[in-house]
C-alpha cells in the first residue's frame, strides 16, 4: 500500500514539475512557436514571477523584505504582470533584433536579472534566497492562514487545526497538481483560441515572411511585442509555481540557465514548436525522462556492477550525475536531427473563406 | 516506441525497490555542482557508517541490512526537491542524510521532507536560517554547528591573532554571505575595524582589481570563499601583486587542494577555521582508528559530521524498533542527548546490546557531543588550521 | 606622478585587464568567424576552449611520465591538434546536418553540444579541479628592475608576458593568413557574401573546415593561456567565459576578427577597471556586478549599434 501511495505521490510531484514546465514551454512557444522570437532568457522571467511572488505572499522575515502577505492569488496575478512589464520594457528596446541577437541579449538580461537579485540583498536576502514560501491548498493548514479570512468565517482556528491534523499529510498534493494542470489546459485552451485567431494567423504571417506582413500593412513590431509580452506573462506565473513548489529560491542554483531556459528549448523542440499540444507533451515526457533518469542511470550502473563484478564501479557512481547530463544532450540531438519538427510538428490553422 | 521507453523505465524502476527487507535512509548530496570536492570524503564517511552497522548485526533482531540510496542534489534547490521526492515516495526512505548545502536543504525540507513528515539529519547545512525554519514540526536536525557559532569564532580568532583592522571579501553564495554577515558584525563589535567589505561573483577568471582595491585599506584579509570557485584565486591573486599578507577564512577554503596549488611555502600566515572535534576526546580516537583503516581523511571539513549523523539515524532506527518514519525525530533525540551509556563511533554492536535489553544510550560523536537543542541544533567546537609541512595542521579553539 | 597613480593602477589594473582581454579576444574570434561564416552562434566555443586546456593538462602529464618536464605551451601544440579535430568532429556529425535548416536547430544544437562536451570532460576527468601550473607567479624581476631603472616599474608575471606575446604573434598570424592566403581571402569573400562567393567557384564546405581550424585553434590558444593565467582548469571554465566572448564578438562587429580583437579587450579592461577605486575609496559598482559589466556593454551594443564598433553583420 505504502509502495502505491509513493508512486501516487512521486506521480503528482512529476505532474507538478512537468505543468510548471509545461507553462514555461507554452510561454515560449507563444515566443518562438508564433512570432520567431528567439528568448534564451526564460530562466530571467520565471525568476521574476517567482520572487514577485514570494516577496508579496511571505510572512514577515527579518532576511528579507516582506511581510505584505497579500493573498496568493493575488501573488500569483502581480507575478504574471511583473514578468509582462518587463518583458515590454525588454521587447521595446531589443524587438527588432534578428534570431540570434536576441538569443544572445536574452541570455544576458536574464544573467542582469539575476545578478540583481543576488545582490540587492536587502530585499531578496541575495544568494540565501526567500523561504517558506506558502504553497497553494498546502498553506490552509498554516496558522496564519486558516485563522484569518476566509477560513476563520467557516470555523475557529482550533477546529481547522483539529481538522488538519486529522487527514493524511498529503492532503494537499493532488490539488496543487490538480490546480497547476488546470492553469496549464486552460492556457492551452487559451492559447488555441489565439492561434487560429486573426491574430495568431497574423503572427505566422510576421514569422515566415516579415516584410510581407508589412507590405501588407501590418504593425510587425507591435505584433512581436505583443507576443513577446504574452510569452513571459506565462512564463511568469510558471514562475510563481515553481517557487511554491520549491518553497525556497534562491538566484543561483534555482535559476541556472542549463537546467532552466536549456531544458525549456529541449522540451518545446521535442515536442514540436508552433504546436501548444507539443509543447506541453514534450514538458511532460522530457521532464518524465529527465526525473526518471536519475533512477534509471544508477539503475544501470548496479546492473552493469553485477555483471561485471571485477570492475570498480564507484568512479561511475560519482559521476552518474554528469552521465545523465550526457545522455539528454545526446537525445536533444538525436531528436533534432531525426524528428527535427518534433513529436507533434506544427498544424497551420485551417483557412477560413477566401484566400 | 515511447510505450517500450516507459516499459524499461518501471523495469528499472522495479529495480531499486525489490529490497523489502532492508531500511533505507536517503543521502542526498551535492555529487554534482559547485563543491564535489567537498562532498566526496563525506559520501565515503557516510558509506563507512552503513558499514559498521552492517558488519556488526545490521539493524534490529533479524540483522536487517543499513542501506543508504544516494541520490545527487547538486547543490541545487530544484535537484534536491527532485531528489528527496523520489527518495521519500518511490524508495520510502525512513529519513533523510543529507542534504550538503543550506539553500538545498532548507528547499528539500520544507517541500518534500517536513510535509510528508519524514527527517531530515543534514551533514554540513549552517545557515542560521535552519534553526528558525521549522514551526514546531522537529523534523529538521543537523550534526553541524551553525554559522553564526563560526563567525564569532573566526572574529575572536582574528582578534586574538591582533589583527584591529581587516578587510572582508565573500563570496556571493548562500554560504559565504552568510558567515560573512556574521564574521563582521562580531568583529566590528568587539573593537576591530573593517576596511572594506565587499562581495565577488564566484567563478571569475582574475579578481586582482577586486584585492587591490581592498588591499588599499589593510593588509589582513577575512576571506570567505569555497576555494574551488573563488577562493584559491583570490589568494593567489592576492598574493602575486602583494596586496595582502594575512589571510583568515572559513572552512570553505580549507582543502589540500590550497597547499597544493599554491604552495606551502606561500602560506606562512594563512589560518583557516572550520568546525572541529576535539581530537583529545576518546571519541575522536575511536572515530580516528576506524576512519585511518577504511582511508576516509579524519578531519576533513564535515567528514565526521556525515559519519555522526548516519550512524545515529541508524541508532535512532534502531532505538525506534521500526522502520516507522513517524517515531524517528524523538528516537534521534533519546539516543543523541541521552543520558545514558555512551556510544563512541564504531560501537555498533554495544549500542546494539543496550538497546535490545532495553537501556538507554547516549551518542558522542566523532565530530563532538551531538546534543540537539530545541531547534535540532548542535554546539560546534572549531579548530584553526595552518600549514605545517605542507599539511594542514588544526588546532582546536578552546 | 609614477608612483601616486600609475603603478598601481598600470600593474594591478590595466595589465591585468589586458591579459584577460588577450583570453576573451582569443575566443572571440573564434564565435566572430563561425558566426560571420556559418551564421550562427556557435554556444559550444567555450567547451572547446576547456576541453584544451584539460588535454594540455592530459599531455602535460604524459610528457612528465616519461621524464620530459614539459611548459604548458608543449602541451599546447598536441592538444590543439586534438582540440581541432574536436571542433572539425563536431562540425561534421553534429553542425553539418543543418546546413540548410533554420538557425535555429543548429543553436540549439551548439546548446546540447556544449552539454555533451562538458559531460564528457566531467565523466573523463571528474569534477574536481586540476592542479595546472603550482604555486605563485611572482613578477619577473629583470623587467621589473629594468623598467625601475627609468622610473617605470612595471610588474609582470612570466606567464602574463608569455600570455600578451603569444597573442600578438597569434594575431600577426592570423593577419598574414586573412590578408595574404587563397584560404583566408576565401574566408572573407563567404563572409561578406555567401552566394556571391559560391558562384565564383569558393569550395564552401572547404572554407568551413578551414574556419573551424583556426576557430579551433584560437580556442585551444585561450583556453591554455586562461589556465596558464588562473594555474588550475575545471570544467565550468568555459561556459563562464562564453558571455563575456560573445559580448567581445558583437562589441566588435560580427564577423570581424579584428572587431572580435578589440571588444575582448575592451570587456577584459572594462571588467577589471570596473573594480578600480574611481571615486572614493572603495569600488564604484559592487564587485558583486563584476560579470554585468560585459552583459550590460553587450545589451547596450545590441541596442544602440547591433553590428559593433567595426561595422559588422547583422543579419
Amino acid at each position: 500500500m505504502d509502495i502505491i501511495l509513493g508512486y501516487f505521490l512521486y506521480g503528482m510531484s512529476l505532474l507538478t514539475v512537468g505543468g510548471i514546465y509545461a507553462l514555461l514551454a507554452l510561454g515560449l512557444n507563444v515566443q518562438w512557436g508564433f512570432a520567431g522570437l528567439f528568448n534564451a532568457g526564460i530562466a530571467g522571467f520565471a525568476a521574476i514571477g517567482a520572487y514577485t511572488y514570494a516577496i508579496l505572499t511571505t510572512a514577515e522575515s527579518k532576511f528579507h523584505y516582506g511581510g505584505l502577505e497579500l493573498p496568493l492569488l493575488v501573488g500569483d496575478v502581480m507575478a504574471m504582470v511583473l514578468a509582462g512589464v518587463i518583458a515590454g520594457v525588454i521587447g521595446l528596446i531589443c524587438i527588432r533584433l534578428r534570431a540570434d541577437y536576441l538569443a544572445i541579449a536574452t541570455i544576458g538580461i536574464a544573467e542582469i536579472i539575476k545578478l540583481v537579485l543576488k545582490n540587492e540583498s536587502d530585499i531578496t536576502n541575495g544568494p540565501r534566497g526567500i523561504n517558506k514560501i506558502p504553497r497553494t491548498w498546502e498553506h490552509f493548514s498554516e496558522e496564519r492562514f486558516y485563522s484569518s479570512f476566509p477560513l476563520n468565517v467557516i470555523n475557529s482556528s482550533d477546529s481547522w487545526q483539529m481538522f488538519f491534523e486529522s487527514i493524511a499529510r498529503w492532503w494537499w498534493q493532488p490539488f496543487f497538481a490538480g490546480t497547476i494542470i488546470l492553469i496549464v489546459l486552460f492556457t492551452y485552451v487559451l492559447l488555441e483560441k489565439l492561434r487560429t485567431s486573426p491574430w495568431g494567423r497574423m503572427m505566422t504571417a510576421i514569422r515566415e515572411n516579415e516584410m510581407a506582413a508589412a507590405a501588407a500593412g501590418k504593425d510587425v513590431t507591435r505584433r512581436r511585442i505583443e507576443a513577446f509580452i504574452l510569452g513571459a506573462l506565462i512564463m511568469g506565473l510558471a514562475g510563481a509555481f515553481l517557487g511554491q513548489h520549491l518553497r525556497l529560491i534562491e538566484p543561483t542554483q534555482t535559476f541556472d540557465p542549463s537546467k532552466m531556459t536549456f531544458l525549456v528549448w529541449v522540451m518545446l523542440i521535442a515536442g514540436g514548436s508552433g504546436n501548444n499540444k507539443g509543447a506541453i507533451l514534450g514538458a511532460f515526457l522530457i521532464w518524465f525522462i529527465w526525473s526518471s533518469s536519475e533512477l534509471v542511470t544508477n539503475g544501470m550502473i548496479e546492473i552493469l556492477a553485477s555483471i561485471f563484478d571485477s570492475v570498480d564501479i564507484s568512479i561511475l557512481k560519482n559521476r552518474a550525475g554528469f552521465i545523465r547530463m550526457l545522455f539528454i544532450g545526446l537525445l536533444l540531438q538525436i531528436i533534432l536531427q531525426r524528428f527535427p519538427k518534433g513529436i507533434l510538428p506544427e498544424k497551420r490553422p485551417a483557412v477560413s473563406g477566401k484566400i | 516506441m515511447i510505450k517500450k521507453l516507459i516499459m524499461s523505465v518501471l523495469i528499472l524502476f522495479g529495480f531499486s525497490t525489490v529490497t523489502n527487507a532492508d531500511v533505507k535512509i536517503g543521502n542526498p548530496m551535492a555529487r554534482t555542482g559547485p563543491i564535489p570536492e567537498l562532498v566526496k570524503p563525506m559520501s565515503a564517511a557516510v558509506d563507512l557508517a552503513v558499514e559498521h552497522v552492517n558488519d556488526q548485526g545490521g539493524l534490529f533482531s533479524d540483522g536487517q541490512k543499513y542501506i543508504a540510496v544516494k541520490v545527487d542534489s547538486a547543490c541545487d534547490p530544484v535537484a534536491a526537491v527532485d531528489a528527496v521526492t523520489k527518495l521519500v515516495n518511490i524508495e520510502v526512505v525512513t529519513g533523510i542524510v543529507g542534504p550538503v548545502c543550506s539553500g538545498a536543504t532548507i528547499a528539500q525540507a520544507e517541500s518534500v521532507s517536513i510535509p510528508a513528515g519524514v527527517v531530515t539529519l543534514s551533514v554540513s547545512a549552517s545557515s542560521p536560517a535552519i534553526s528558525e525554519m521549522e514551526s514546531n514540526t522537529d523534523l529538521v536536525f543537523r550534526t553541524a554547528a551553525s554559522d553564526a557559532y563560526q563567525g564569532i569564532a573566526l572574529a575572536e580568532l582574528a582578534m586574538s591573532k591582533g589583527l584591529k583592522e581587516i578587510a572582508v571579501s565573500y563570496a556571493n553564495d548562500d554560504y559565504n554571505a552568510a558567515i560573512a554577515g556574521v564574521f563582521t558584525k562580531a568583529f566590528t563589535s568587539m573593537g576591530g575595524k573593517i576596511t572594506g567589505n565587499e562581495a565577488h561573483e564566484p567563478n571569475k577568471a582574475s579578481y586582482r582589481s577586486e584585492v587591490n582595491t581592498l588591499g588599499a585599506g589593510s593588509n589582513n584579509l577575512a576571506l570567505f570563499a569555497y576555494y574551488g570557485s573563488s577562493g584559491i584565486t583570490i589568494m593567489r591573486n592576492a598574493m602575486e601583486t602583494g596586496a595582502f599578507e594575512n589571510f583568515i577564512g572559513a572552512d570553505g577554503m580549507l582543502a589540500q587542494e590550497v597547499i597544493d596549488q599554491l604552495g606551502a611555502e606561500n602560506l606562512g600566515n594563512v589560518t583557516f577555521t572550520t568546525s572541529a572535534s576535539d581530537s583529545s576526546t576518546d571519541a575522536f580516537k575511536s572515530w580516528k582508528k576506524h576512519a585511518d583503516a577504511a582511508n576516509v581523511p579524519a578531519s576533513d571539513p564535515f567528514v565526521p559530521n556525515s559519519y555522526d549523523a548516519a550512524f545515529l539515524m541508524a541508532l535512532a532506527i534502531e532505538k525506534a524498533g521500526s522502520a516507522d518514519r513517524s517515531k524517528i525525530a524523538a528516537a534521534l533525540r533519546e539516543v543523541a542527548n541521552g543520558p545514558g551509556e555512551k556510544i563512541f563511533p564504531g560501537e555498533w554492536k554495544k549500542a546494539k546490546e543496550i538497546i535490545a535489553s532495553g537501556g538507554s544510550i547516549d551518542y558522542v560523536g566523532a565530530a563532538g557531543p551531538q546534543d540537539f537543542d530545541k531547534n535540532g541544533d548542535v554546539a560546534g567546537l572549531f579548530s584553526k588550521n595552518t600549514v605545517v609541512d605542507g599539511k594542514w595542521k588544526s588546532v582546536v579553539i578552546k | 606622478m609614477w608612483e601616486s597613480f600609475g603603478f598601481e593602477f598600470i600593474n594591478f589594473y590595466f595589465i591585468p585587464g589586458l591579459v584577460l582581454g588577450c583570453i576573451y579576444a582569443l575566443g572571440a574570434i573564434g564565435i566572430t568567424l563561425t558566426f560571420g561564416i556559418l551564421r550562427f552562434a556557435n554556444f559550444s566555443h567555450g567547451e572547446i576552449m576547456m576541453t584544451s586546456s584539460y588535454l594540455t593538462w592530459e599531455f602535460i602529464m604524459i610528457f612528465t611520465s616519461l621524464g620530459i618536464l614539459a611548459h604548458p605551451l608543449i602541451g599546447a601544440i598536441p592538444a590543439s591538434i586534438c582540440a581541432i579535430l574536436l571542433a572539425l568532429f563536431v562540425d561534421r556529425f553534429f553542425y553539418k546536418p543543418f546546413r540548410n535548416a533554420p538557425t535555429i536547430m543548429i543553436v540549439i544544437a551548439s546548446f546540447g553540444m556544449m552539454l555533451i562536451i562538458r559531460s564528457m570532460v566531467q565523466v573523463i576527468w571528474g569534477p574536481n579541479q586540476l592542479t595546472f601550473v603550482k604555486g605563485i607567479a611572482k613578477p619577473n624581476a629583470y623587467i621589473r628592475d629594468l623598467t625601475a631603472s627609468f622610473d617605470f616599474m612595471l610588474l609582470i608575471p612570466n606567464k602574463h608576458f608569455s600570455i600578451l606575446i603569444g597573442t600578438v604573434l597569434i594575431m600577426l598570424l592570423f593577419n598574414y593568413l586573412l590578408s595574404s592566403t587563397k584560404i583566408g581571402k576565401g574566408m572573407r569573400a563567404v563572409s561578406d557574401n555567401p552566394d556571391l562567393a559560391k558562384v565564383s567557384g569558393i569550395d564552401v564546405e572547404n572554407i568551413i573546415k578551414a574556419t573551424w581550424i583556426v576557430g579551433g585553434f584560437c580556442a585551444a590558444a585561450a583556453g591554455v593561456f586562461l589556465a596558464m593565467d588562473t594555474q588550475f582548469i575545471e570544467s565550468t571554465m568555459g561556459f563562464r567565459m562564453l558571455l563575456p566572448m560573445f559580448a567581445a564578438a558583437i562589441l566588435g562587429g560580427i564577423g570581424r576578427p579584428f572587431g572580435a580583437v578589440a571588444g575582448g579587450l575592451i570587456i577584459g579592461l572594462a571588467e577589471e577597471l570596473s573594480a578600480y577605486p574611481w571615486l572614493g575609496d572603495g569600488p564604484v559598482i559592487s564587485p558583486g556586478y563584476k560579470s554585468g559589466v560585459a552583459f550590460s556593454i553587450m545589451v547596450l551594443m545590441l541596442i544602440i549599434k547591433p553590428s559593433g564598433l567595426f561595422k559588422g553583420k547583422v543579419f
